[in-house]
């Protein structure tokens, strides 16, 4: 088991170097002079040759790139990703500072999107071919194709502006997680119900449960003990998989929400050619996207042992 | 195969709708009933008339043009990526497949550092390092959603290496290349038309998103994402300005689930979501 | 199926990961920000645009510019009319060749206890010295404390109009020693208590304050850069005020009980034009050109339609009440005239070719638009209104949009664009602020970005100098009215779009605020939050 971790940990750290390389070879694509704009963003002015030359100096832009970059590199595995463009603060300190606005709103989407579609994915299962299985097909079908974007708009409309019952932005109180959690969470609940349901449905008709009716166990004790239980597994990682790619799509309902995450960050260092912010962006957001592929990689492999040792059939209690 | 898609009404569904938009969209100019650039500031937010079926913009011009040209935009530039990954994809997976050893584990690393990101961020922090232009959305676009295909490639190539008549054709000493042909291709054909066709879907809204934060299109050019980052700008005025581009969307995305969910009952159902 | 025994500690650990993720959720979606409930009496929130402060080096104005929160005061203030009125100076004079002597008013103390005297201000002119000397060109040395509350300025260069300047809160008094970049200490009626980079700066009431003492506790600035944010913002009443609100969307806030402030016309929208040649934007170097574009506005259409209503025609660029009337008078400004338009382009040899676009010698008659001054929100759909109107007469206008005001200064420094589309405001009294800074060949701050693309030369200049150096206010206006019309009639550099002014749009909560033309010298003592409507 523990060779098993650590052939996937020692897999991930090339991985993880290549996510280092992506965020530096985008931010070599922008046009303009970096110098110059960090100077006129700093100190509201055009600089004088000296004082280009000192910036240039100060961020290390006249050595070679491939120099520039292992500069980078070694500081970034240090910690240090260096200061925003922008504000001139430390890069991490900004990304930390905002990562748990992110991590609040993509957890309570995932609790919004779990409470919404497994119980839905579970019943339609249950209940094949009825028409609350057509309607919900018919309605997850709908909730993948609707711009999440456009969902959050609507809400805003509303919520917030018709009947002014929740914010349309900032972050205050629970009231303003409300909307963005359900702009964010429902456009996944309809993979995830769909999902709970074909999973459940693959499960409903394995050897083993059609056996275990054989055997005259009531459907509530066959559903509680086997089904349940093997279903989740692909369940459970589909939602961790989930979050993580919630972490991303964060980044446009926390624009059009005026959420303060990374999300937003990461769009107002694009917009504004923060360099240095989106080459750590892209880091962290990549280190946290590889780790939690980690967490869910061994969660699967716990939940279904089934996995690591080969996806043999289970055989007949 | 065409009979069993018939059969499965929201299949078909999905294909007329798409079959009717593409249809309007390529011939914008004979179905658009005004030129989607012509402004009548005088005459903005107009209600529903005749003359303007869905109204007009801030700008006074007619709606329902610019959908139709936004249209053109959004389905071809949606297309076009998807083609293009196809492409790129196919060709990096095939080698990967074929190739093997050094050159297939390099390839697939580069495939995994691109997945080990979230797509949507990583194409909108090289478009939005490119800057603005719909080549330069097109560009970061293919450059980050290519993997899929490369990978189904690989797994696809390397599954009928291993296929009896395959083994049997190579020792009677058919060269690799008519085996690709000859064997190989027909069974890709199923799987590629299906996650193309939803692939294609999720291009559109990806665009879509990239768009509405400004990426891609520039004034005055017509495209829904863009409208509908128009739209929020006028809300109180007129929210309809809003919903309009947000349907279209939805709408072809539709189409695009739908079929791709037709096609793959039909041509791939063991394939995984 | 006994692979699926889950043991205790495995559970529990599930559990742990839970509980810890769920009450971190908690504790961040509840922690922060106290200013929501309205119900907290004498709080303001004020919806701001971008946070363009500057923290870095000398030039740090964190408190000051562009958003003024009452932290600093100048030595003068100016009221709606532009008239000067004493603030930390009670009395002033001329001495001639060049130099003015103020009195300071005294027993008055900056937030931190020290007491402010002509220190304070040597100190503050001398920190503007080193940044090239600001509009009213403070020289190092050239700010001379007599006593402790007399104080006299000698500028570098010959400037009749320095009293005007003086009230823009750029040339605020500073703490001695102090630096807004990392504190900010003044003597205003609200003192500091935290700024968070692009996320809002709070502060709160001076209780030791020489004036009228405010009303309000604390008001909080949110830094909202979406126009759209905002405006949802206050409609959902997260904040109480907002500054400035597009004008499309006025219509409906007045319909919702929101409370309007309109202010005398103190800012424009125009379009400077780029004439310098350089980098191969060489199109507009033809003055038959710059007068079509001019020509082919229909800007009634732009006030009543993309303003809204909400605008004035006055093509003026300096407010025309700063000007006088005499002076106002000297500026022809454009009429609505196509065919003028297409006379003029086909005068030049651009004759129309296929596709509705104008061309010569194979070259098409297209230009750049730039727009992203002060951001490309604040114009809204005048850029696209502008491509439309002179696609009408031929002429074809790529817009680039820059994402912030940096950017657009740094394309600007470059000059890469044809068209720059911007909105002035005029933050001083001096009716020469803006043609001097913008125009003027000689610049000012020792940073020519915009002369390089944009002055029109000598005689323009000659009249700058002159206005400079007059010592009668009078006279001065009439000389800037012939200055503009120079730069507008007669060079047709600037093409005036439309007159603005404030609009500032607040709840009905909020009683007492006075807006005034110019946003920088709004005051907030007069404010207090009442019961409202609910």
């Amino acid at each position: 088991m523990t060779s098993y971790i650590g052939r996937r940990v020692a897999y991930l750290i090339p991985i993880w170097l290549g996510i280092t390389v992506l965020a530096f070879l985008i931010s070599t694509l922008a046009p303009g002079d970096p110098a110059r704009i960090y100077f006129q963003r700093t100190r509201g002015r055009q600089p004088s040759q000296q004082e280009l030359q000192i910036v240039r100096d100060r961020f290390n832009l006249d050595e070679p790139v491939v120099e520039q970059y292992t500069t980078w590199l070694s500081g970034a595995v240090r910690g240090d990703l260096g200061v925003s463009f922008t504000t001139g603060r430390p890069v991490l300190d900004e990304l930390l500072l905002r990562f748990p606005a992110t991590l609040t709103l993509a957890f309570w989407a995932t609790i919004v999107t779990v409470v919404i579609a497994i119980p839905i994915g579970i019943l339609a299962a249950v209940k094949r071919n009825s028409v609350l299985d057509q309607v919900m097909r018919a309605t997850s079908m709908l909730g993948a194709s609707i711009p999440s974007f456009w969902l959050a708009l609507l809400l805003i409309i509303l919520f917030s502006v018709q009947l002014g019952w929740l914010p349309a932005s900032g972050q205050q109180g629970w009231e303003s997680l409300v909307l963005p959690a359900l702009a964010l969470g429902l456009g996944d609940a309809a993979v995830i119900a769909r999902l709970t349901r074909s999973s459940l449905l693959e499960i409903l008709n394995e050897d083993y449960v059609k056996t275990a009716r054989a055997k005259g166990l009531s459907e509530s004790r066959i559903m509680m003990r086997h089904i349940l239980r093997n279903g989740m597994a692909a369940v459970v990682t589909q939602i961790g998989l989930a979050f993580g790619f919630l972490l991303a799509y964060s980044a446009i309902i926390e624009v059009i929400f005026v959420w303060p995450g990374i999300g937003r960050l990461a769009v107002d260092a694009i917009g504004q050619r923060d360099y240095t912010m989106i080459q750590g962006f892209v880091v962290f957001a990549g280190t946290i996207f590889v780790l939690i592929n980690l967490v869910v990689d061994l969660l699967y492999m716990w939940l279904d042992p089934r996995v690591m040792l080969g996806r043999q059939r289970a055989v007949a209690t | 195969m065409l009979r069993h898609l018939v059969s499965d009404r929201t299949a078909l569904a999905g294909l007329l709708l798409l079959i009717l938009m593409f249809t309007a969209a390529a011939a914008a100019p004979l179905v658009a009933p005004r030129d989607p650039h012509e402004q009548d500031v005088a005459n903005r937010y107009a209600p529903v008339s005749i003359e303007h079926p869905l109204g007009t913009d801030n700008l006074g011009r007619d709606e329902l043009s610019r959908l139709i040209y936004g249209a053109r935009v959004s389905l071809f530039t949606s297309l076009g990526v998807g083609v293009a990954i196809l492409a790129i994809g196919m060709v990096v997976g095939s080698i990967a497949g074929f190739a093997g050893g050094i050159l297939d584990g390099l390839l697939m690393r580069i495939v995994d550092v691109l997945l080990a990101f979230p797509s949507l961020l990583l194409a909108l922090a090289i478009t939005g390092m490119l800057g603005p232009g719909l080549l330069h959305l097109m560009i970061g676009m293919v450059a980050v959603w290519w993997t899929d295909y490369a990978r189904m490639m690989r797994g696809l190539v390397l599954s009928m290496r291993e296929r009896p008549f395959v083994e049997s054709a190579q020792a009677v000493g058919l060269p690799g290349r008519l085996v690709a042909i000859r064997h190989v291709l027909p069974n890709i054909v199923g799987p590629v038309i299906v996650l193309g066709t939803l692939q294609t879907g999720r291009l559109l809204l990806a665009l879509s998103a990239l768009s509405f934060l400004g990426l891609g299109v520039q004034p005055p050019t017509a495209e829904w994402g863009a409208m509908l980052s128009e739209g929020q700008q006028y809300l109180a005025s007129a929210p309809q300005l809003m919903v309009y581009p947000g349907i279209a969307i939805t709408l072809a995305a539709l189409g695009f689930n739908l079929l791709g969910d037709g096609l793959r009952d039909v041509l791939d159902p063991t394939m995984e979501n | 199926m006994t692979a699926f025994k889950r043991t205790w500690p495995q559970r529990l650990a599930a559990l742990g990961l839970l509980g810890a993720l769920l009450l971190s959720a908690c504790s961040v979606g509840e922690g922060s920000d106290d200013e929501s409930s309205e119900s907290v009496e004498q709080k303001l929130v004020v919806g701001a645009d971008e946070d363009g402060y500057t923290t870095e080096g000398a030039e740090a104005d964190v408190g000051q510019y562009p958003l003024n929160v009452n932290i600093f005061e100048s030595l003068v203030r100016m009221d709606e009319n532009y008239e000067i009125e004493p603030s930390l100076a009670t009395k002033w004079e001329f001495v001639a060749p060049n130099t003015w002597r103020f009195e300071l008013r005294e027993g008055v103390e900056f937030h931190d206890g020290t007491p402010f005297d002509a220190e304070a201000v040597k100190y503050s002119f001398d920190r503007v010295a080193k940044t090239g000397g600001g509009t009213p060109g403070f020289e190092k040395g050239g700010t001379k404390v007599v006593d402790d509350y007399t104080v006299e300025i000698t500028p570098q260069f010959d400037n009749r109009r320095l009293l005007e300047q003086l009230v823009h809160p750029s040339y605020s008094i500073i703490a001695p020693d102090s630096n807004p970049g990392e504190e900010p200490i003044g003597t205003g009626p609200f003192s500091l208590v935290e700024y968070k980079r692009q996320q809002r700066i709070v502060v709160e009431r001076y209780d030791g304050y020489w004036g009228e003492p405010a009303q309000l506790e604390e008001i909080t600035f949110s830094f909202l850069p979406d126009p759209n944010a905002r405006r949802l913002a206050l409609e959902a009443g997260e904040v109480d005020l907002v500054l400035d609100v597009a004008r499309e969307a006025i219509p409906d806030l007045e319909s919702k009980g929101f409370l309007i402030a309109e202010s005398q016309p103190g800012a424009y929208s125009a379009m400077y034009l780029n004439i310098s040649g350089q980098k191969g934007y060489t199109i507009l170097q033809d003055s038959n050109v710059r007068h079509a574009i001019g020509y082919a506005i229909d800007r009634e259409t732009l006030i009543g339609g993309i303003f809204e209503g909400l605008a004035t025609d006055e093509q003026t660029m300096v407010p025309s009440r700063l000007l006088g009337e005499s002076g106002a008078s000297e500026v022809e400004g454009f009429t609505y005239d196509q065919a003028e338009a297409e006379r003029l382009l086909d005068e030049s040899g651009w004759t129309m070719g296929s596709g509705g676009v104008r061309e010569k010698d194979g070259e098409p008659l297209r230009l750049e638009l730039i727009n992203g001054f002060p951001s490309a929100s604040d114009h809204g759909a005048v850029p696209e209104y502008i491509q439309g109107q002179l696609g009408d007469v031929g002429i074809e206008v790529e817009i680039v949009k820059t994402p912030d005001t940096a950017s657009y200064e740094e394309r600007l420094a470059t000059g890469e664009g044809d068209i720059w589309m911007e909105q002035g405001s005029q933050n001083d009294a001096n009716p020469l602020f803006l043609p001097a800074l913008l125009f003027w060949s000689v610049g000012l701050f020792g940073d020519i970005g915009y002369q390089q693309l944009f002055a029109p030369g000598a005689e323009f200049d000659a009249l700058i100098e002159d206005a400079l150096a007059s010592p009668d206010p009078e006279e001065v206006k009439q000389i800037v009215g012939d200055a503009m019309h120079v730069l507008i009639d007669q060079e047709a550099v600037v093409i005036p779009l439309a007159g603005l002014y404030r609009l500032n749009v607040l709840s009905d909560q909020v009683q007492g605020f006075q807006t005034h033309p110019s946003a920088l010298q709004i005051q907030y003592n007069s404010v207090s939050m009442g019961a409202g409507d609910g």
